[in-house]
């Protein structure tokens, strides 16, 4: 009996997934565990492990197409067994004898385009109904069914009018930024492709690459280039960065904190053998600050801001080729040792590559340090669908005048890119105001 | 007799060297019974056959190439090659046909004679023949019952070969004379020596008249003995076969011909070997014939499931 | 026109034919001096002295003498008390009857009748109310009708007596009495085996019976056309060669296909049917097909159990609301 291949649900909120790529050939061996894909989500590339031993026989989702979870996307068994060719038929179908999938498996590849379409449901209707959608082009998916059983029947099909036809409906589906940013470049709607469905800001930023002229390539020019096609996450963070920058209209503002009480606290606290990083304290002050200023703790859907009553703190952790950010679940409720715990975990487990993948979703703000290596200033990218996230610069002693008289404290600076759609300028100026008030004078955070 | 005893011999090799489909089942040895009953009828008489009724369609008088087209499963053959050994028929000389089914045809016989005298008021017999194993069916006993009920004209003839298949009769029939049971159902039972050709058809002309007269059925046991296996192929593991050939050869018909000719007919050696060779040149033709018939094709596949 | 019961019928059927065709008798148990169990012959004794013949108590005789008789040249028609007790003399009907014509490769002919009173008739319980159609449509070389009123007992009948293959003819027991519209004789349009009859048309749904069968099929189609549900009634009349032509016509029309008949609904004759329609019109359906038979039991004696055992106008109805 063979073992069906789906697309994973790697998290609650996942809905589709892209297979970015196949690590083993039709025909391969695959020992239960192995990894046999690797699927790409908006957040990240995850490596997808077979769950029984087999030969794969066969791939009905290729590289590089996105479906829904739980889609039916290969088969693993034994070798020469028969499998179905169409996505959404059941296994038992399987053990019949094959007049039925020769013939059916010029319809498998509409069905598996159709099926990145419509889920992969296979729609019931009956033999005649089904004659009529497919006389008419329409799609069985897209007409309401009130036959016996939930079935699509001939009068379903035929008192059916599909939307597009409609005047009032817009010619092209498309989000609200990407109406917005083709009509401020001259783009009609209608020349760019849609990658899920209706156009999005990252179709219109690939129809504008394909589209812009290319500099003609001199063999010597060649030469000296190397193509190098990105890796999983790669693509991830270009994706996420992308969009992120086409999202939200930013503004990033600066604040240095005196960190002379900061230092002192954590001495006390090694005193004590418990050693936290100017990091895992960040994590605690920030979130007690941010359970004070919910608009830089939210999210935005369309019109609507969605309050967060609850704070899972981000945390930024470089890798060799890329980074992630894995956030720490009710920052603001835990101890200081407990954040320390749990964000040297994090880091240790994105550096083997072992994070689980709920730990990369949910967060509500995050914390980017780049301090180790003396930036000063920067502005960072918000971690969508965030409003919001620190960048921690380096720490330097510097001269500031105190009470009229020159003297020596370690000055760390902090940047906080929010968006402006939610968050005005005031408001992330108090915030910072109120974490620099927080690290300056550590016993308010008892308060 | 000498064609029966050619044709059957001629069937066995063909069908040992796997030229003849299907099952044979043959009638050596028993030549003296078909012939001397169907020597007493006219073409337009009825007769049923069995499984084992090469004899009864030659001595009817159905055409011998024709018939060894039929078993070669030819479309020139008697039944167009949709019958077979076992079903060789020809209507046109009154054989109604050999029967598949053990006992099948006692009342298709007694109907045929029903027909012949309460519906087309003619005089036509019916014969039907019938092994002992056959008899204890009770589609004879219904037979028995109704064309004795109803006197019509029917002659029973029981071919007592001794052999049911694999069984001895004597193992599974109530009574040592098939004949006793024509009391039972108030007709004549006689018997006769099945492996003497006048015998046979002077008890078969005998019943023939007393059924053509109106006066009803009447029962002929000839006794004899089943030489072959139940089919070609039996491995006959259920008998010895030297007894088997003693018997054959102290009772064969042909070879016991001259002994048994009754006062006044003369007959010689020479005249008897003039008459096998020609049955064996006969059979010869026969064969020669079938094997030159084309075998049905698909066209008459679905011809004849009904006549309209 | 005139009306007479479907007994009638068959008896004027039978004298016209006997008349016409001096090797047409009839025999089987109890007929002459009874005229039938169920009266369906009385009257044919005295008119035709001699060809109505009683035999004994001997089913294999009955089918099986006919078998001869008709080798033997005569048109007999040959009736069982009951149409369960065509089980005493199967082989007749299987290895003879159905075979003769074939393997003796067309050399002769069986024109026989074997008349079978069939059905449900209160109370005759598990050997004298069985429909035994569906066996005989699975044998090749035997035709099998059964007639649903006195027009098409009538000619149905003397179709089957002028054929000249074996037919057997079911006539259910308790349409004997009831009454029918049969025109005159000039005015009688002969009936052609093999062919159906679409009784009311309509565009909703097929629903296709036979016999007694038709009684469900007609309420039904009356109930549905009450709620402006239309639907089409097909009689077979004949079940084996039955009319293909014309309920796939019904149904690329109708798009549902509904059956029905007294019969043990599994491997019943209806299955056939349904089949047939799957695998030559499944475009056509917008609904699946729905069968109605007995359930897979012996039928019961007491009352209270015979009437589980029968199929209703209602279920039908239930059934094919269900779908639309």
């Amino acid at each position: 009996m063979a073992t069906e291949v789906l697309m994973p649900k790697l998290g609650l909120t996942m809905t589709e997934g892209t297979i970015d790529e196949w690590k083993k050939n039709v025909g391969d061996t695959v020992k239960k565990g192995e990894i046999l894909f690797s699927v790409e989500t908006d957040k990240l590339t995850n490596d997808v492990e077979a769950e029984a031993d087999g030969v794969l026989l066969k791939i009905l989702v290729p590289a590089g197409e996105t479906v829904a979870c739980k889609t039916l996307i290969g088969w693993l068994g034994a070798e020469g067994e028969a499998v179905p060719d169409g996505a959404g038929t059941a296994p038992a179908a399987a053990a019949e004898a094959p007049a039925a999938p020769a013939a059916a498996a010029p319809q498998a590849a509409p069905a598996a385009a159709g099926a990145a379409h419509a889920a992969g449901a296979y729609v019931p209707a009956t033999p005649y109904a089904k004659k009529l959608a497919k006389e008419k082009g329409f799609d069985l998916a897209a007409i309401p069914a009130t036959g016996y059983k939930g079935v699509v029947v001939a009068r379903d099909v035929l008192g059916f009018t599909p939307a597009a036809a409609g005047p009032a409906a817009p010619a092209v589906k498309a989000s609200p930024l990407a109406e917005k940013v083709a009509a401020d470049l001259g783009i009609d709607l209608k020349d760019v492709k849609a990658a899920h469905g209706r156009v999005l800001a990252e179709d219109l930023l690939r129809y504008i690459a394909e589209t812009r002229e290319k500099a003609p390539d001199s063999e010597a020019t060649a030469e000296r280039e190397e193509v190098k096609p990105m890796s999983g996450m790669r693509k991830a963070i270009a994706k996420n960065m992308q969009n992120s920058h086409m999202t939200s209209p930013t503004v990033t503002f600066n604040l240095g904190i005196d960190m002379t009480e900061m230092k002192r606290y954590r001495e006390q606290l090694k005193a004590k053998e418990i050693k936290v990083s100017y990091t895992d304290l960040l994590v605690k002050f920030v979130s007690k600050a941010l359970t004070e200023f919910p608009l830089l703790n939210c999210s935005v859907e369309d019109n609507k801001i969605i309050y967060k009553h609850y704070v899972n703190m981000g945390v930024a952790v470089a890798l060799d080729n890329g980074l992630v950010v894995p956030n720490i679940v009710d920052a603001d409720k835990k101890s200081l040792t407990e954040i320390s715990a749990e964000v040297k975990e994090l880091a240790k487990q994105a550096r083997e590559g072992k994070l689980p993948p709920e730990k990369l979703r949910g967060g509500t703000f995050t914390i980017t340090n780049l301090g180790m290596y003396g930036i000063e200033s920067f502005s960072p990218i918000i971690n969508q669908p965030e409003v919001a996230i620190l960048g921690v610069n380096t720490m330097e002693d510097k001269v500031v005048v105190r009470n009229g008289e020159m003297c020596i404290r370690p000055i760390m600076n902090l940047s906080l890119t929010a968006d402006h759609r939610v968050v005005d300028g005031s408001v992330a100026a108090q915030f910072l105001q109120r974490v620099k008030s927080l690290m300056e004078n550590p016993a308010l955070i008892l308060a | 007799m000498c064609t029966i005893r050619c044709f059957e011999e001629s069937v066995k090799k063909d069908f040992l060297n796997g030229e003849i489909p299907g099952f044979v089942h043959l009638y050596i040895g028993e030549e003296a019974i078909a012939t001397g009953v169907c020597a007493a009828l006219r073409k337009t008489d009825f007769v049923e056959s069995t499984h084992r009724g090469h004899g009864h369609c030659i001595a009817k008088g159905a055409d011998v190439n024709k018939m060894m087209a039929e078993i070669f499963g030819k479309i020139d053959g008697l039944c167009k090659g949709k019958g077979g050994s076992m079903h060789v028929a020809d209507f046109s000389v009154g054989m109604l046909g050999a029967n598949g089914v053990v006992g099948g045809g006692y009342n298709l016989a007694t109907g045929a004679a029903l027909a012949s005298k309460m519906v087309l008021k003619n005089d036509n017999v019916s014969v039907v023949f019938f092994g002992d194993g056959a008899s204890n069916r009770g589609t004879f006993h219904e037979a028995a019952n109704v064309a004795a009920a109803w006197k019509l004209p029917v002659v029973f003839v029981n071919e007592m070969n001794c052999w049911a298949s694999t069984t001895p009769y004597r193992t599974t029939t109530a009574v040592e004379n098939i004949s006793d049971r024509a009391h039972g159902y108030n007709m004549p039972g006689v018997i006769v020596d099945g492996q003497n050709v006048f015998e046979v058809y002077a008890a078969a002309c005998e019943a023939v008249e007393r059924a053509r007269r109106g006066e009803g059925p009447t029962f002929i046991e000839a006794k004899t003995y089943r030489i072959e296996g139940h089919f070609v192929g039996d491995p006959e593991k259920y008998r010895k076969k030297e007894e088997t050939m003693q018997i054959f050869h102290d009772t064969d018909p042909l070879t016991h011909f001259l002994g048994i000719l009754p006062e006044g007919i003369e007959f010689t050696q020479a005249e008897l070997d003039e008459i096998l060779t020609a049955a064996r040149a006969k059979v010869a033709a026969a064969k020669e014939y079938a094997v030159g018939c084309e075998y049905p094709d698909e066209s008459e596949f679905y011809k004849d499931v009904y006549v309209d | 026109m005139r009306k007479i019961t479907f007994s009638e019928a068959t008896r004027e059927a039978m004298a016209e034919e006997m008349e016409k065709y001096p090797e047409v008798f009839v025999m089987g148990e109890d007929l002459a001096r009874q005229g039938g169990i169920f009266g369906q012959f009385k009257g044919l004794p005295d008119e035709f002295p001699g060809r109505v013949i009683d035999t004994p108590i001997s089913e294999t005789f009955i089918v099986g003498g006919g078998v001869g008789a008709a080798l033997g040249g005569a048109r007999p028609v040959v009736d069982m008390h009951f149409a369960d007790f065509i089980g005493v003399c199967m082989d007749e009907v299987l290895n003879q009857m159905a075979k003769i014509h074939y393997m003796f490769g067309g050399q002769a002919k069986i024109p026989l009748v074997l008349r079978a009173p069939d059905g449900l008739a209160g109370g005759g319980a598990a050997q004298h109310s069985q429909s035994v159609e569906s066996f005989f449509i699975h044998i090749p070389g035997i035709k099998v009708v059964a007639p649903s009123n006195p027009y098409d007992a009538k000619m149905v009948l003397k179709a089957a007596i002028e054929c000249d293959d074996p037919v057997l003819y079911f006539e259910n027991k308790v349409l004997y009495k009831e009454t029918g519209e049969v025109p005159e004789k000039e005015d009688e349009v002969p009936y052609e085996i093999g062919k159906a009859r679409v009784e009311r048309e309509g565009k909703d749904v097929t629903i296709v019976s036979y016999s007694i069968g038709m009684k469900n099929a007609r309420a039904a189609a009356d109930q549905l056309a009450k709620d402006g549900i239309q639907a089409e009634v097909i009689d077979l009349i004949t079940l084996s060669p039955w009319d293909k032509e014309t309920v796939l016509n019904s149904v690329k029309k109708t798009h549902r296909l509904c059956l029905v008949s007294e019969c043990v609904k599994q491997g019943g004759a209806m299955a056939e049917v349904a089949a047939t329609v799957a695998e030559e019109a499944l475009e056509y359906l917008d609904a699946p097909i729905l069968r109605y038979g007995a359930p897979f039991t012996p039928i019961p004696f007491a009352p209270t159990l015979e009437k589980l055992y029968r199929v209703y106008p209602d279920d039908l109805v239930k059934g094919i609301k269900g779908v639309l």
